[in-house]
């Protein structure tokens, strides 16, 4: 019995495992999305440089077919494979990522990946782009949050607002928020996800030892977890005075083993010049009495 | 075979020790075989050059393979004039005369071909200078090139000095040389007339240069091992690298010191200087060094096998019981324990067996580098993902064979030449001490 159990589990996860190592579903409703503006040469060009800093290790340049030597290939993007794939597919994918493709979610910004698109698309000349979503025909909720600190309570205080179809701004209830401060290699969550109250309120506990930079400031975001992408969304960014006063110098200002040749700790120099100069001088000092040797025998004829 | 000393007189031994300076044509077919060699392994650099380092298998996990196990070997062989010369001679070994000439012989060969195999394995080698341009001094590779040129240097001039007078007796008394040959060793010779102030420069640079030569040559090996120990990686993560390095180079260097003696002694005739005691000597000296060469073998295993943090574990499993668990075993026993357990008695001291001992354990020295560095890269601390399997198991392709060969054979080169133009034998030393004082120049 255990053991039909066992095998039972064991085929389950294989072909579960088989699945998710093939398929890459994008559900349907995401692959209708579309831009919220016309692509323009200016997005495009925003959009060359975020692939470069962050897709082109793996996908390598475009048209190239030199992208990593990785299972999946990741593929070039400029290919029909990627190029066949609607707007919102695309979207999808760099905002979920499958491994080993990371999910850009907290990475780059909605604007950001549309940019990337845009940049994409900029190499395939039969594309025409769909009419932007405008706000009015966009059936979801328009959420934007809000962000102040509360210095007594040590809270960050997040605020949802709504935009109705009548224009009128009301507290959104019920949004999941989350809020990062960026670090050196990017987001960072602090805490977890936070439900909005019937006043439209996320309230977050600040933890007090967070470094910051020498004035104690961090720059904190708010945004909305919309993982379906079924709302349109505006985050909150502030950079507030929030961290720990932190005055890191870089492991690479002073003098130090690890550090550039001009930055080598004295001792090291000294003791590598002065063992050459004393070795170096003594071979010198053999070559020069080695030629005396010619000498002498003039000396004693 | 061996004769009393008062057998030797100055003619015989001139003769005997330079009859073999000659071009005759065993060295021409021999010197021939190895330029074919060398040129059929250039061409295979020669492809490496124009594709890149992807021709070798050596990949992002892997990245030193055979080309630095070589390089390790070479640095390893060349240490062994410090041993002859240095340790031995200051101590005052006479026994040891006849044999200094070769051990210095092999030191400068490896010692000058070292600096090119690590030449193989870069894949823009005219870029070597920048070593020298933007070398730090924190770097051990800094360090690395400075004292292997400094041994290489030290080294030379110790062969170079008891040659001049040599030099000066053969270009006066022996007739029959190459012509071309003459007007070399004359100005080599540097006027060398044997008067004794000659004589005090030399003895006083000789000495100079023995004492320097211990610490430049105990540097070239442990600096060379700290390319490896500086990093905190399984295998190379240890204290006692520099010794485990330096008393590894011993062995490996006594053996090929014995091999050259068995075949210098047979082509050019030299039973009546190396004898049967210089064979059973060295056997002692092979013997001694291999037991500490285990004492660190042991240090080196049983310490990280009896803690087994994982990383060790890990690498420990594959030498002992996995992948490179042949290899290893064949290196250890084979290369290491049998022969030490031979060399213990007298009849495996003679020329013949000591010989066949010393090849066994120089091919050991050599897998023995080759198991110090490939196996730890194959075991990251955070393995690249989804990497191809040619990342992971490192597999030595045919044109980085031949790579690796040919600075063998250029060190053959070396050795054949220097050999074959000047006396194996330190021709004035051996006279001396046979009791001839002081020779007849005109
Ligand atoms: C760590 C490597 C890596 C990085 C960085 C990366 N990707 Fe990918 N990407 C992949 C891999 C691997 C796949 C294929 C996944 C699969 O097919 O399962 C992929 C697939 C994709 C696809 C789907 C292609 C298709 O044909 O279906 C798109 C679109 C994409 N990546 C865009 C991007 C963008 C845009 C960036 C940068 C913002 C990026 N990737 C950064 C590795 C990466």
């Amino acid at each position: 019995m255990r053991f039909i159990n066992l095998f039972i589990i064991l085929y389950v996860c294989s072909i579960g495992m088989t699945v998710s190592a093939q398929t890459w579903v994008v559900p349907d409703d995401q692959k209708t999305v579309v831009a919220p503006f016309l692509f323009t040469p200016e997005m495009q060009k925003q959009g060359e440089q975020i692939y470069l800093k962050n897709c082109q290790s793996c996908h390598g340049l475009m048209g190239k077919d030199n992208w990593a030597k990785l299972t999946p290939p990741p593929g070039d993007l400029s290919k029909e494979l990627a190029q066949k794939q609607p707007d919102g597919e695309l979207f999808y994918r760099i905002t979920v990522g499958k491994a080993p493709m990371p999910e850009f979610r907290n990475i780059l910004s909605e604007d950001e990946r549309w940019w990337v698109i845009a940049y994409m698309r900029s190499y395939n000349p039969k594309y025409i782009q769909p009419n932007p979503a405008t706000k009015a025909s966009f059936a979801g909720r328009i959420v934007t949050l809000d962000m102040k600190y509360d210095d007594l309570g040590k809270k960050v205080v997040v605020t949802a607002n709504e935009e109705l179809k009548d224009g009128q701004s009301v507290h959104a209830a019920g949004v999941e928020v989350a809020l990062f401060v960026k670090r050196f290699f990017g987001k960072l969550q602090v805490g977890e996800l936070k439900t909005t109250n019937d006043k439209g309120l996320a309230i977050f506990e600040f933890p007090a030892d967070l470094p910051g930079n020498k004035e104690g400031y961090v720059e904190v975001s708010a945004m909305v977890n919309d993982p379906k992408n079924i709302m349109k969304t505006t985050g909150a960014i502030a950079t507030l005075a929030i961290g720990k006063p932190t005055d890191m110098p870089s492991l690479t200002e002073g003098r130090a083993w690890w550090a550039t040749r001009g930055k080598a700790p004295v001792w090291i120099i000294l003791t590598y010049t002065l063992s050459v100069i004393i070795v170096w001088g003594f071979i010198f000092y053999i070559v020069y009495s080695i030629l005396k040797i010619r000498k002498v025998k003039k000396i004693n004829l | 075979m061996t004769m009393d000393d008062n057998q030797f007189t100055f003619d015989k031994i001139t003769s005997d020790l330079t009859h073999h300076i000659r071009i005759n044509k065993g060295f021409l077919i021999w010197m021939g075989f190895l330029t074919v060699s060398l040129m059929v392994c250039l061409y295979a650099y020669s492809i490496q050059l124009r594709t890149g380092l992807g021709v070798a298998g050596i990949r992002d996990y892997v990245t030193w393979g055979m080309y630095l196990a070589n390089f390790v070997f070479f640095v390893a062989a060349s240490l062994i004039g410090m041993l002859i010369s240095a340790v031995l001679g200051l101590i005052g070994m006479k026994w040891l005369t006849p044999i200094t000439r070769i051990a210095e012989t092999i030191a400068v060969a490896f010692a000058a071909v070292a600096g090119l195999v690590i030449v193989s394995d870069m894949g823009r080698p005219e870029r070597l200078v920048y070593v020298f341009l933007y070398g730090r001094p924190q770097s051990p590779i800094l360090w690395d090139v400075t004292v292997i040129t400094t041994y290489l240097v030290l080294s030379l001039l110790l062969l170079f000095l008891p040659l001049i007078a040599d030099m000066a007796i053969i270009h006066r008394k022996v007739d029959r040389l190459p012509s071309w040959l003459k007007p070399i060793y004359k100005v080599l010779s540097l006027n060398f007339t044997d008067n004794p102030q000659q004589n005090k420069i030399i003895n006083r640079a000789i000495r100079t240069l023995l004492i320097l030569l211990i610490p430049a040559a105990l540097s070239i090996h442990t600096v060379t091992s700290w390319l490896f120990a500086v990093t905190s990686r399984a295998g190379w993560d240890s204290t006692v690298f520099g010794p485990y390095f330096v008393s590894g180079a011993f062995v490996a260097g006594s053996a090929a010191v014995i091999i050259a003696m068995f075949f210098f002694r047979k082509n050019y005739k030299l039973q009546n200087y190396l004898t049967d005691l210089h064979f059973n000597n060295m056997g002692k000296v092979l013997a001694t060094v291999s037991l500490v060469y285990l004492y660190f073998n042991i240090n080196e295993f049983l310490v990280p096998g009896y803690k087994l943090k994982r990383a060790d574990a890990v690498h420990l499993h594959e030498l002992f019981a996995g992948k490179d668990t042949l290899l290893f075993w064949v290196v250890q026993i084979g290369g290491l324990i049998l022969p030490i357990l031979f060399m213990l008695f007298h009849r495996f001291r003679k020329p013949l067996p000591i010989m066949l001992i010393s090849v066994a354990v120089l091919i050991a020295a050599w897998f023995k580098r080759y198991i110090i560095v490939i196996p730890t890269q194959e075991h990251p601390f955070l393995p690249i993902q989804h990497v191809p399997q040619n990342f992971v198991h490192y597999s030595p392709t045919l044109i980085e064979t031949m790579i690796t060969i040919a600075p063998f054979i250029l060190v053959l080169i070396i050795i054949t030449l220097i050999s074959k133009f000047f006396p194996v034998i330190p021709l004035h030393e051996t006279a001396r001490e046979k009791g001839i004082e002081h020779f007849k120049f005109d």
